[in-house]
C-alpha cells in the first residue's frame, strides 16, 4: 500500500511502501554516522598515505613512513639483543658457579632458562628436567657425558647421535637381536648389571653374567661397570637408569640395544642461549641435591 | 505434505531421488578402497531413503483441486525450521565435546575418528552450514513469498534446494569424521561436494530471482537485498576458493589450485566473508523481516538501510586479510585489511542501531516477549561483535589476539550471541504463523531457552577473552632481563579452568537448544491451532510514489 | 567547519540513495550491483599477488616434498592438525625469539593448500623440522601424554598400525603438477616406490631417492620399524622437514646472535 503516513512516535514519515505488514520510515541518516564515516575514512586515507597500501601493476605504494614489517621485527631483533649484551657477555665469560652465586644473573638464568628449557627441551626431559623413560634426567648425579659445564655446552652443541657433523655417538649395540649373544646370556648379564646397584640374582646367573660382562660390556662400561662419560656408556652401578632398571626393561636394553638421539642446537639456539641452559641445567641438579639432602 | 505435490511434481522428484541414489552408487563402486566410496555409501543412503520416502505417493493420484496462487507454499519451510533445528543441537553437542575435550584430553572412544581435529569442523560446518545455513534457506522462503506478496513458482525447486543443500551437509559432516577434508576453515569439503553446492546454489539463486520476479510490490524489500547479496557473495566466494585439481576421478582427494601466499589471501577472503554473507548478511536479512514484525514497529530509517546494506557489501570484501597480519602476507594488503575493517564498523553499527531503534516505542514488547527479546539480544551482540571485529582487526591489536583464545571468544559472541539468538527468535516468531497455532506450545520454555542461551554464550565469551588474553599476554611476557618469560606449555596449562568454564557455557547453550527443539516439536503436534489473519498473496500495488525528500 | 566536512559524504549518499532507489524495483538490477560491489575488494587484494615480483622471494635451494613428505602432508590435512597448530612464524620479536626465523611466502609456495593455520591450541610448527628425534615424534603422536604429561593433545596411535596407501601417490604428484608444483616424469613414475624406499635407508631404492630428491633427504625408518611403511612414517617425515626445504630464512634475517 502506497501512502505516506507519519509515525506518531518519531514523527518521521514512512516511505510509502508496505511489505506484509512492514513499513520504514525515511529518517534521515543521524548525523553521528556521518561523522563517524568522515572519522573512519580520514583515519584510513592517512594510514594509505603513511603505510605500505595500494597495489600497482608490479609494485605497491610504499608509504611515506617507509615502513616494512620485515624491516621492523628485524630492527626489534638487533636491539632487544643490543639491550640484553650487558649480562650475556657476564653469562657467557663467567663460570657456572659465579654466575649463580650472583643473585641478579642467577635470577636472568633462572627465568630465562625456564623458557628455553619449556619450548626446547621440556618435551623431551620433562618440564622440571626429571627425564622420562628414554630420556634421561638432567637433575641426578648421573651424567653421560660428563656432567660439567663443558661437557654440558659440548652436548647441547653437538647432539646425541644427531645430524650435526660434530655429533657425538651413543651406541649401545642389539646383543640379543644381532646375534652376539643368546636370551639365556643376555639374562644372565642383565640379572649381574642389576645385581651392580644392589639387586639379588641366582649365583649360577651371577657367575655366568659377570664373565659375559667383562666379555663384551666392559669396553665401553669399564671393567667394575661404572661407565666411561667419552663413549656416552652410563655408570650401571647407580640406580639411575634412562630406560629403567627392572629385569624386562634391562633385557629389552641389551637385547635390542639403544640409540639416544638428542638434537644438535647450534643452529637453533645461540651460544648465550645454551649457556643460560647449561648453567640452568646444573641449577637444577643442585637444587635437586639439596633437596635430597634435606 | 508430499501430497500437496501433483502427480507430475511427485514423478519428477522420483527421479531426481534415484538419480542421486545411482550416483551414491556409482562413487561407492568407483571409489572403492578410497573414502570416496565411502562417502558414495552416504550419498546412496540418503537418495535410497528419499527415494522410499516417496515411492508409495506415486501412485497416489492428484491433490485437492486448489487455487495455489492464492496461498504461500510454506512445507519447504516448515521441514527447514526442523531440520535446522536438529543441526543446532547436534552440532552445538559437538561444539560441547571438542569445548569438553580441550579441558580433559582423554574424553574420547579411542577412535581415529574421534580426535579433535576431526570433530571440530563437524562443530563449524554443522553450527554454519546444518544450523544456520538450513535457517536461512527456510526463512528465506518464507520471508521472500510474504514481501512479495508472492508464492514461490515451484514447488519442486525449493525442494530441490533444502534436500540438496541437506545433502552437501551430511557429506560434509561425515567426511570429516572419515577423514574427508581440504584444512580449508569453513570450506572443508572435498571437490565433489563443493561441486554439488555450486548447482544446488545456482537453483536457489534462480529461485530467489523467479518468485522476486513475481513480486506485487514493485519495491524489492531491505531483507531481500540481504538475502540475495548471502545467495551470490557466497557462490563467488565458494566458486574461487574451491578451485581444485582432484588427484583421480575416483578418490576424495584434491590439491587447491593456488598456494601459499596467493592460497592465504584466497581463504581468508572466502573465510572472512563467509562470516559476512553467510553469518552476517543472511541473518540480516532475518533480523530485517522478523524484528519488525514481531514489534510491530516500521523499520527506524530506510536510508540507514542503503547506507549499511552498501558498505558492508562493498567494505567487507577487502577486509579478508586481517586474518593475516604480520604473516608472509605482503604488508600492503594488510593495511588494505586493517583500514577497510575500521571504516567498515559504520555501516555495521548502522544496522544494528537501525535495528535497535526500530524497537523505539516497543521496549515493553522486549520486556514481556522472549521471542523479541531474542532478537533484540542478537542485535546488541551483532554490535558489539562487529566492534570487537574492527578492534581485532588493527594490527597491534590483532598482534596480541590473533591465534589465540580471544578469536574464540570473539567468534562466538558473534556465533552464539548474533547468529544463534537471532535465528532462534526467528524460529520463535515463523513457528506459530506456519502450523497456524496460538502461539509456542510453551512460552515458558521459550522464557527459558532465552536465559540458557544469554548466561551460556556469556560464561563462554567472557572464558574465551580471560583465557585469549592471558595466552596472548603470556606469549609476549618478557622478563626485566629482555628475555621470553613463559614457556607455551606454561600458557598451555593456564588455559585449564578457563576451557572448563568454557565447557560449561557451552552446555547451557546447548540445554537451550534442547528446549527449543522440544517446544518446536511439542507447537507443531499440540498446541492450540489459531488461523492467522491475513497470510496469503494479495493484489498488485496501484501507485507508486517517487522517494520522498529526507526531512 | 563540521557540516562543510560532511557534505561530500552527505551528497554522495543522496546519490547513492536515489540510484539505489531506483535499482530496488529490478531484481536484476540489485544482483548486478552487488557483484560489482563486491567484485572490487577481492581483485585489489589477490590479483596483484599474482603480478607484484616481490610477492614471493626467489629461493634457489628450494625442494620439493619427495613422496612420503607429501603422503605425510596428506596425512596432517587428513587428521586436521591446522586445527590447533599454526605454521606461520609473524613478524614479532617474540614469535621470531620463540619459534625461529619469521615465516617467507616462498616456503610455502609448494603447499596446495597452505596450512597456515590461525589458532594455537598446540605450538607453531613451521620449523619442527630436526626440533625433535623420530623416535620422539612417533611416541608424542601415539601417547602426547607419555611423554608431555601436561598435554591436551589427541593421541594417534592408529597411524603406527595403518599401513601407508601409496598405489596413489603418482596421481597425486600429477594433480600436484597440474597445480604448478614442478615434479618431473621420473618423479611421478617412482612415486609409490620413493616412499617406500625413504623409510629403507639399507634398501636399493634409497640411492634413487636421493638422487631425485637431493643428498639431504631424510631417509630413515621414521616410526622406528623398517618392516613396515606406516601412515606414522609418512607423517613423522613431513613433521621432519616442516622449516627445512629452503635454507633462505635463516639466510635473510639478522643474526640473533649479538
Ligand atoms: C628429542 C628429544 C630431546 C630434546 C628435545 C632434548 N634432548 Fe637432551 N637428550 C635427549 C636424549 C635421548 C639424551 C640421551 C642421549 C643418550 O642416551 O645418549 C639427551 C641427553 C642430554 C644431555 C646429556 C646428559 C648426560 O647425561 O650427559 C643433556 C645435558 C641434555 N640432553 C640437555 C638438553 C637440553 C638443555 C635440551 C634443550 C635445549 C635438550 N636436552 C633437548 C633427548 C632430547
Ligand atoms: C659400544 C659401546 C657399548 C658396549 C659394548 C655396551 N654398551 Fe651398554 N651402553 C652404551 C651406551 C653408549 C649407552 C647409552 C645409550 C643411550 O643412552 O642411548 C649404553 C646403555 C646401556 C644401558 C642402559 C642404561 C640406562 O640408564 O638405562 C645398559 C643397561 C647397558 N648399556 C648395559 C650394557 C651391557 C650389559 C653390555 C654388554 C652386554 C653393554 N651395555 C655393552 C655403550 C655400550
Ligand atoms: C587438541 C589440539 C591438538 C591437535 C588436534 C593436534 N595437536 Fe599437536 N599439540 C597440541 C598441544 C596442546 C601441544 C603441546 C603439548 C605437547 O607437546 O604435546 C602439541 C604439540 C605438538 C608437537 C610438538 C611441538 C613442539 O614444538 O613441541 C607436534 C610435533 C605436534 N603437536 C604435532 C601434531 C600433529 C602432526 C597433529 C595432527 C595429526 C596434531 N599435533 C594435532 C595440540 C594438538
Ligand atoms: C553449544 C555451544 C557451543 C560450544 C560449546 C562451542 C564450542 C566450540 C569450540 C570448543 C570450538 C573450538 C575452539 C578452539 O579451537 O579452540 C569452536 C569453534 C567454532 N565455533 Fe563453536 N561452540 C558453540 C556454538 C557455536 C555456534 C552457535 C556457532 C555458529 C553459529 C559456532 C561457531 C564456531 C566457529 C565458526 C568456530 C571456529 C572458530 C575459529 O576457528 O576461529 N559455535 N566452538
Ligand atoms: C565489522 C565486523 C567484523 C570484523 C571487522 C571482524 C574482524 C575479525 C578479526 C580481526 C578476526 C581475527 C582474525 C585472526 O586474528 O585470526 C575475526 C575472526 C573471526 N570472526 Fe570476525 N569480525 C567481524 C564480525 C564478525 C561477526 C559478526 C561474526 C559472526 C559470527 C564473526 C565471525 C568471525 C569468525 C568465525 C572468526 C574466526 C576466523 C578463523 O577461523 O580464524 N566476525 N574477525
Ligand atoms: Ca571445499
Ligand atoms: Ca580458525
Ligand atoms: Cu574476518
Amino acid at each position: 500500500m502506497s501512502v505516506k503516513e507519519r509515525d506518531p512516535l518519531t514523527g518521521h514519515q514512512t516511505t510509502g511502501h508496505e511489505w506484509n505488514g512492514i513499513t520504514e520510515l525515511n529518517t534521515p541518516v543521524p548525523q553521528v554516522i556521518w561523522i563517524s564515516i568522515a572519522v573512519t575514512t580520514i583515519v584510513s586515507f592517512v594510514m594509505w598515505i603513511l603505510l605500505p597500501t595500494w597495489p600497482l601493476v608490479s609494485t605497491y605504494t610504499k608509504g611515506i613512513l617507509g615502513v616494512n614489517q620485515r624491516a621492523e621485527v628485524e630492527a626489534a631483533v638487533i636491539e632487544a639483543n643490543q639491550e640484553r649484551s650487558d649480562w650475556a657477555t657476564q653469562i657467557n665469560d663467567l663460570p657456572t658457579d659465579q654466575i649463580l652465586a650472583d643473585p641478579d644473573l642467577a635470577m636472568r638464568v633462572r627465568n630465562t632458562g625456564h623458557q628455553l628449557f619449556g619450548d626446547n627441551c621440556a618435551a623431551c626431559h620433562g618440564t622440571d628436567a626429571g627425564g622420562g623413560p628414554g630420556f634421561p634426567s638432567l637433575t641426578d648425579s648421573a651424567w653421560l657425558w660428563g656432567g660439567d659445564h663443558d661437557a654440558i655446552m659440548e652436548t647441547l652443541r653437538v647432539g646425541i647421535s644427531s645430524d650435526h657433523p660434530d655429533t657425538r655417538f651413543a651406541q649401545m649395540l642389539a646383543f640379543g637381536r644381532d646375534g652376539i649373544l643368546s636370551r639365556d646370556e643376555v639374562r644372565a648379564v642383565a640379572a649381574y648389571v642389576r645385581s651392580l646397584s644392589g639387586a639379588s640374582a641366582p649365583a649360577a646367573q651371577l657367575e655366568e653374567g659377570e664373565i659375559l660382562f667383562a666379555d663384551n660390556c666392559s669396553s665401553c662400561h669399564a671393567e667394575d661397570g661404572t661407565g666411561d662419560i667419552t663413549q656416552g656408556a652410563p655408570n650401571l652401578t647407580d640406580d639411575f637408569w634412562i630406560y629403567g632398571g627392572s629385569s624386562a626393561a634391562l633385557f629389552q636394553t641389551i637385547y635390542g640395544g639403544r640409540q639416544g638421539w638428542m638434537p644438535a642446537w647450534e643452529t637453533r639456539l645461540t651460544e648465550t642461549e645454551r649457556k643460560i641452559l647449561a648453567v640452568y641445567v646444573q641449577d637444577l641438579g643442585l637444587k635437586a641435591a639439596e633437596g635430597g639432602a634435606e | 505434505m508430499i501430497m500437496k505435490l501433483t502427480g507430475a511434481e511427485r514423478q519428477t522428484a522420483l527421479i531426481l531421488c534415484i538419480a542421486v541414489t545411482l550416483v551414491g552408487l556409482v562413487m561407492a563402486a568407483a571409489g572403492q578402497g578410497d573414502l570416496m566410496g565411502m562417502q558414495g555409501w552416504v550419498v546412496l543412503a540418503y537418495g535410497g531413503a528419499l527415494t522410499l520416502l516417496l515411492m508409495p505417493y506415486i501412485d497416489a493420484g492428484e491433490p485437492a483441486k486448489e487455487d495455489r496462487e492464492a496461498s504461500y507454499y510454506d512445507d519447504p519451510t516448515k521441514a527447514g525450521i526442523i531440520i535446522a533445528m536438529f543441526w543446532a543441537v547436534i552440532a552445538m553437542g559437538m561444539g560441547v565435546w571438542v569445548a569438553a575435550m580441550l579441558a580433559w584430553p582423554e574424553l574420547r572412544f579411542d577412535g581415529a575418528w574421534s580426535s579433535f581435529g576431526r570433530l571440530r569442523p563437524v562443530h563449524t560446518s554443522g553450527v554454519i552450514f546444518g544450523f544456520g545455513g538450513n535457517a536461512l534457506i527456510a526463512t528465506s522462503f518464507h520471508v521472500m513469498q510474504r514481501t512479495s506478496r508472492a508464492r514461490m513458482p515451484s514447488q519442486l525447486t525449493p525442494w530441490f534446494v533444502l534436500l540438496g543443500y541437506n545433502l552437501f551437509c551430511i557429506v560434509a559432516a561425515s567426511g570429516y569424521v572419515m577423514g574427508v577434508t581440504q584444512s580449508k576453515e569453513y570450506a572443508e569439503p572435498e571437490w565433489y561436494a563443493d561441486i554439488w553446492l555450486v548447482v544446488v546454489w545456482v537453483s536457489y539463486f534462480a529461485l530467489y530471482l523467479r518468485t522476486l520476479a513475481r513480486r506485487k510490490e514493485p519495491h524489492i524489500y531491505v531483507a531481500n537485498w540481504y538475502y540475495l547479496a548471502f545467495i551470490l557473495v557466497v557462490a563467488m566466494l565458494h566458486i574461487v576458493n574451491n578451485l581444485a585439481v582432484p588427484a583421480s576421478w575416483t578418490g576424495a582427494k584434491s590439491y587447491s589450485a593456488f598456494s601459499g601466499v596467493q592460497d592465504a589471501m584466497t581463504q581468508w577472503w572466502y573465510g572472512h566473508n563467509a562470516v559476512a554473507f553467510f553469518l552476517t548478511s543472511g541473518f540480516l536479512g532475518m533480523l530485517y523481516y522478523f524484528l519488525p514484525k514481531r514489534a510491530e514497529r516500521p523499520i527506524y530509517s530506510y536510508r540507514l538501510s542503503i547506507l549499511s546494506f552498501w558498505g558492508i557489501t562493498f567494505f567487507y570484501m577487502w577486509a579478508g586479510s586481517h586474518h593475516l597480519h604480520y604473516t608472509a602476507l605482503p604488508h600492503w594488503v594488510q593495511t588494505l585489511g586493517m583500514t577497510f575493517s575500521i571504516m567498515l564498523l559504520v555501516p555495521s553499527w548502522a544496522s544494528a542501531g537501525n535495528a535497535l531503534m526500530t524497537l523505539n516505542g516497543a521496549w515493553h514488547k522486549v520486556r514481556d516477549d522472549a521471542t523479541l527479546r531474542f532478537m533484540m539480544v542478537a542485535a546488541v551482540f551483532y554490535g558489539l561483535s562487529t566492534f570487537e571485529g574492527s578492534f581485532m582487526a588493527i594490527r597491534p591489536v590483532n598482534s596480541l589476539s590473533h591465534y589465540t583464545d580471544w578469536t574464540i571468544g570473539h567468534v562466538h559472541a558473534g556465533a552464539m550471541g548474533w547468529v544463534a539468538l537471532i535465528t532462534f527468535g526467528s524460529i520463535y516468531a515463523v513457528v506459530p504463523l506456519l502450523w497456524q497455532r496460538k502461539g509456542m506450545y510453551s512460552w515458558k520454555a521459550v522464557e527459558w531457552h532465552f536465559w540458557l542461551a544469554l548466561s551460556g554464550t556469556v560464561i563462554y565469551v567472557f572464558a574465551m577473552w580471560n583465557s585469549g588474553v592471558i595466552q596472548g599476554l603470556m606469549w609476549r611476557t618478557y622478563t626485566e632481563a629482555g628475555t621470553l618469560r613463559y614457556a607455551f606449555l606454561d600458557s598451555m596449562t593456564a588455559m585449564h579452568p578457563y576451557y572448563v568454564a568454557r565447557t560449561i557455557g557451552g552446555l547451557l547453550f546447548l540445554i537451550g537448544a534442547c528446549i527449543g527443539l522440544w517446544n518446536v516439536l511439542m507447537t507443531v503436534r499440540h498446541a492450540p491451532a489459531q488461523a492467522t489473519e491475513r497470510d496469503h498473496p494479495s493484489l498488485p500495488e496501484t501507485n507508486e510514489p517517487a522517494l520522498p525528500a529526507a526531512e | 567547519m563540521l557540516d562543510k566536512l560532511l557534505k561530500p559524504f552527505k551528497r554522495a549518499f543522496d546519490f547513492q540513495a536515489r540510484t539505489h532507489y531506483k535499482t530496488e524495483r529490478h531484481s536484476m538490477a540489485l544482483t548486478i550491483g552487488i557483484i560489482a560491489v563486491a567484485s572490487v575488494g577481492g581483485m585489489v587484494e589477490i590479483a596483484p599477488l599474482f603480478t607484484i615480483d616481490d610477492t614471493v622471494e626467489t629461493a634457489e635451494d628450494m625442494r620439493l616434498y619427495t613422496p612420503l613428505e607429501q603422503a605425510g602432508r596428506d596425512i596432517y590435512i587428513r587428521e586436521g592438525c591446522y586445527a590447533c597448530h599454526s605454521q606461520m612464524i609473524r613478524t614479532l620479536r617474540d614469535e621470531v625469539e620463540r619459534y625461529g626465523p619469521y615465516s617467507l611466502a616462498a616456503e610455502s609456495q609448494y603447499d596446495h593448500p597452505m596450512l597456515w593455520g590461525s589458532k594455537r591450541t598446540g605450538p607453531d610448527l613451521a620449523r619442527l623440522g630436526g626440533k625433535y628425534s623420530d623416535d620422539w615424534q612417533t611416541r608424542h603422536l601415539i601417547d602426547p601424554r607419555a611423554v608431555v604429561p601436561e598435554s591436551i593433545m589427541p593421541s594417534y596411535a592408529f597411524l603406527q598400525t595403518d599401513v601407508l596407501e601409496t598405489a596413489s601417490l603418482p596421481d597425486r604428484l600429477a594433480a600436484l603438477r597440474v597445480v604448478g608444483v614442478p615434479y618431473t616424469d621420473e618423479q611421478i613414475a617412482n612415486a609409490s616406490a620413493d616412499a617406500a624406499a625413504q623409510t629403507l635407508p639399507d634398501s636399493d631404492g634409497a640411492g634413487g631417492v636421493s638422487e631425485r630428491y637431493g643428498e639431504a633427504t631424510n631417509i630413515r625408518a621414521f616410526d622406528g620399524n623398517p618392516g613396515l611403511v606406516t601412515e606414522m612414517d609418512a607423517l613423522v617425515a613431513y613433521l621432519q622437514i616442516l622449516g627445512r626445504l629452503t635454507d633462505l630464512p635463516h639466510q635473510i634475517e639478522p643474526e640473533a646472535e649479538e
